[in-house]
């Protein structure tokens, strides 16, 4: 197994904005998703599961919810004494006397973490991404191609966020990348923002880009120099989504209905980890008719759920109706309450008999702690 | 040193080789065998152990320890992996030339003395790897201390026609012991021993060393130990536990603890975040219920995928229960395959078993027979053949086809 490796990962993006309630109290990172994970839980384990162990975290605003669920890293089996989980909080530099405002401000940062760690090469990612990536593969394709920087791509329609498409040539190598923020129902080759390269290749970037008051690394340092870099497009061909938007959180939500999708996102490449809660089994009590769900531990369930996902601990009281819904952990539905096309997040108390219907293009999202 | 003491030591006895429990323990340790659906039984007695404050604990082992070691690990999902005390796993040794297996449960402590030794308790707490209750230890350690006692003996009150099953404390209407009588044919109360017992650890040494050198000894709690305290006096007390608590040594009383879970009328909750049951996390997605699924007062956990019928059942992670296939008042234990169609009913299933399409298990039961259920059992990884019928009571070996 390869050990060569580090990784540095961003907690937040500048799609937040697009999230709305969802992400008022929490980053992208911190973003539950498929009854019992967050974001977080994909690219950690998947580094983990890939030998790579030395792990940075920036994070921008709102991290006290990113904090309390990565801990020591425990979960992950990153509570290490050698190499293991860093999280760097938001800060205000000597210099800049502002909170970073673009990756290269973010890394140049950290730029003493990285050149202290004792592996050669780097893994750049965002955490707004559900996939199973076997970076070991990555890295042999890197260095099979040769390349100075390897992309991973995947094959997807553009939203309405900000994307890196590329082209590339007959030797997958990136001859143009296109950034841009309109939708298409074309699918094209994206970027998933996972970059890997050689650290000393990053940090002379790095140093470069923030002397020129660069921010922006797509922009700035990738695809102003495109004529002297070897990018290498890597198409990662199982499952994989970018969530930046009401629409993908709640669609990508429901593909983990289908099997298939499941499967190759908790099982590809290794398993996925999460913060443990103990909770106990979920109940199912004598009124309560499921039907294509998912459905996290810890649940009592004694109404009728369809096509939904329900996390830890979400209460469903007799007479109730789930459908084409989210329900974060200890949601409480109460009797005969109906819910349709709506994601409720954490703590949200629906009374009796209330009725809450969104559209599947636009699902209702009720905030943290409310109780409707 | 100094810093290292600790008030109370538990010492669980984990070493019984279980033989009733037949194929669930032909490979494991008793204490191993899964619970409740994505427990083990020994998971109960640690998880009161942390929750009562009691963070050093010495696990005696004997019997088939590999899959027990490794699932206690480093003791981290019972918050037991600490600097100073934490779970430790203890076999039998050698020292100096000679060395022996546990001959006894005082024999298994006598021969770890000097391991208790090393975190000079004041108290030490003996505990069973079999049982399946909620219990606050501290409280049972706070009236020893209030009674100055040498021993404190937990006690349950039983059905007077179970009385005689059981070790009978007979006691002083101070909760001072008398007499304890193992299974009586008469019984004069019904005050069981639930094998639990406190010690002052200066007496019970003194005890153990003694008992070591009766060569007729059987070197037991319940038979040497307890008795020779009684006759030379000693200050013993039962301490009244009120609470669920069951014995999962046999077949029957194991599905029906499990089947417990499901009546609210049991005491068995362990929903209760103030006591907290813990158990070492198997990483899997929510389960799936599919289209044509039907499930009535079951428990389903984590890695599931249920697409048949599911009544009155305990479903452990990981397992597939198929289209069609029906499952009634059954303990299915993690990674078990029911394929479509298969009938299982009144069965334990053992872990990563698979039950062929078609296949039939077991039969309703309505009533225990002679106070046992006619329970059918299908051990761990054993594979039953599609069509195959496998009647009431049967027990079916791994790695032989039914």
């Amino acid at each position: 197994m390869n050990n060569n490796i580090m990784s540095v990962v961003f907690a937040s993006d500048s799609a937040e904005a697009k999230l709305n309630e969802l992400t008022i109290h929490r980053t992208t990172a911190s973003l539950p998703f498929c009854g019992r994970y967050r974001f977080i839980d994909f690219t950690l384990s998947n580094l983990v599961n890939s030998n790579i162990t030395t792990i940075g975290i920036i994070t921008k605003s709102n991290y006290s919810s990113l904090m309390d669920h990565i801990r020591m890293g425990r979960d992950w089996d990153l509570n290490r004494k050698n190499s293991g989980i860093a999280v760097f909080p938001p800060y205000v530099s000597n210099i800049s006397r502002n909170i970073y405002r673009g990756k290269i401000e973010a890394l140049h940062g950290i730029l003493d973490y990285i050149t202290n760690a004792k592996e050669d090469y780097i893994v750049l990612t965002n955490s707004n991404i559900a996939a199973n990536i076997d970076y070991e593969e990555v890295y042999n394709a890197h260095i099979k191609a040769n390349a100075d920087i390897t992309m991973i791509t995947h094959m997807a329609k553009p939203n309405n966020c900000t994307r890196v498409i590329v082209e590339s040539d007959e030797n997958n190598f990136v001859k143009e990348m296109l950034i841009k923020n309109t939708k298409s129902d074309e699918i094209s080759q994206i970027s998933l923002n996972i970059y890997l390269m050689k650290k000393e290749l990053l940090v002379k970037m790095i140093e470069m880009g923030y002397e020129q008051g660069h921010m922006n690394f797509e922009r700035h340092t990738l695809q102003q120099n495109l004529d002297k870099l070897k990018i290498y497009a890597y198409l990662h061909n199982g499952y994989s989504a970018i969530i930046d938007d009401i629409q993908s959180y709640y669609g990508e939500n429901m593909r983990m209905l289908d099997s298939k999708v499941r499967n190759d996102l908790f099982y590809r490449a290794g398993k996925i980890y999460t913060k443990t809660k103990d909770s106990v089994p979920t109940i199912y009590r004598e009124k309560s008719t499921v039907k294509n769900s998912l459905i996290a531990d810890g649940c009592d369930i004694n109404g009728t759920v369809e096509n939904s996902i329900l996390f830890r601990g979400v209460v469903v009281e007799e007479g109730a109706v789930i459908k084409n819904s989210i329900v974060m952990e200890h949601g409480i539905i109460q009797k005969d309450a109906q819910l349709s096309y709506t994601i409720t997040d954490k703590n949200v108390v629906i009374t009796e008999s209330r009725r809450i219907a969104g559209y599947d293009t636009y699902p209702v999202v009720i905030a943290k702690n409310k109780t409707v | 040193m100094l810093h290292n003491n600790k008030e109370c030591v538990a010492m669980l006895l984990a070493g019984g080789q279980g033989t009733r429990l037949g194929v669930l323990t032909k490979d494991t340790a008793k204490p191993a065998v899964p619970f409740g659906g994505k427990y083990r039984i020994i998971d109960f007695p640690l998880s009161n152990c942390i929750n009562s404050g009691i963070d050093t604990i010495g696990v005696l082992t004997q019997y088939q320890p590999f899959d027990l070691n490794q699932y206690i690990g480093n003791g981290q999902p019972w918050d037991l992996d600490r600097l100073n005390g934490g779970v430790y796993v203890l076999p039998p040794y050698m020292r100096g030339k000679s060395g022996e297996w546990y001959k006894g449960t005082a024999n298994a402590i006598y021969q770890n003395i000097a391991f208790i030794d090393k975190f000079m308790p004041e108290y030490v707490l003996i505990l069973s790897g079999d049982h399946i209750y909620k219990m606050d230890y501290s409280e049972m350690l706070a009236a020893h201390k209030k009674r100055n006692a040498d021993c404190t003996i937990a006690v349950i009150d039983v059905p007077k026609e179970e009385a005689s099953r059981f070790g009978i404390m007979n006691t002083n209407p101070d909760g001072s012991v008398y007499e304890f009588e193992e299974k009586p044919k008469k019984p004069k109360s019904t005050n069981a021993s639930m094998g639990i017992y406190i010690f002052t650890w200066e007496k019970l040494k003194k005890y153990l060393v003694s008992d070591e050198e009766d060569k007729n000894s059987e070197n037991d709690f319940g038979k040497n130990i307890i008795p020779n305290m009684l006759n030379a006096g000693e200050k013993l007390f039962a301490y009244d536990f009120k609470g669920y608590w069951k014995d999962v040594g046999t077949i029957s009383s194991l599905w029906e603890a499990n089947m417990d879970l499901l009546d609210t009328k049991s005491g068995l909750v362990l929903n209760d975040d103030k006591w907290k049951i813990y158990a070492r996390s198997t990483a899997e997605p929510p389960h799936f219920t599919g289209d044509k699924a039907v499930i009535k007062n079951s428990l389903i956990t984590e890695g599931c995928s249920i697409l048949g019928s599911v009544t009155n059942s305990i479903i452990s992670p990981s397992v597939v229960v198929g289209e069609n296939a029906v499952v009634e008042d059954c303990t299915i234990m993690p990674g078990v395959i029911i394929q479509d169609g298969a009938v299982v009913k009144h069965s334990i299933i053992g872990a990563g078993a698979v039950i062929g399409s078609g296949a039939v298990v077991g039969e309703t039961q309505k009533e225990p027979v002679a106070g046992e259920w006619q329970i059918t059992v299908v051990g761990p990884n054993a594979i039953v053949q599609p069509k195959a019928k496998v009647p009431v009571n049967a027990m079916i070996d791994g790695g032989e086809l039914a």
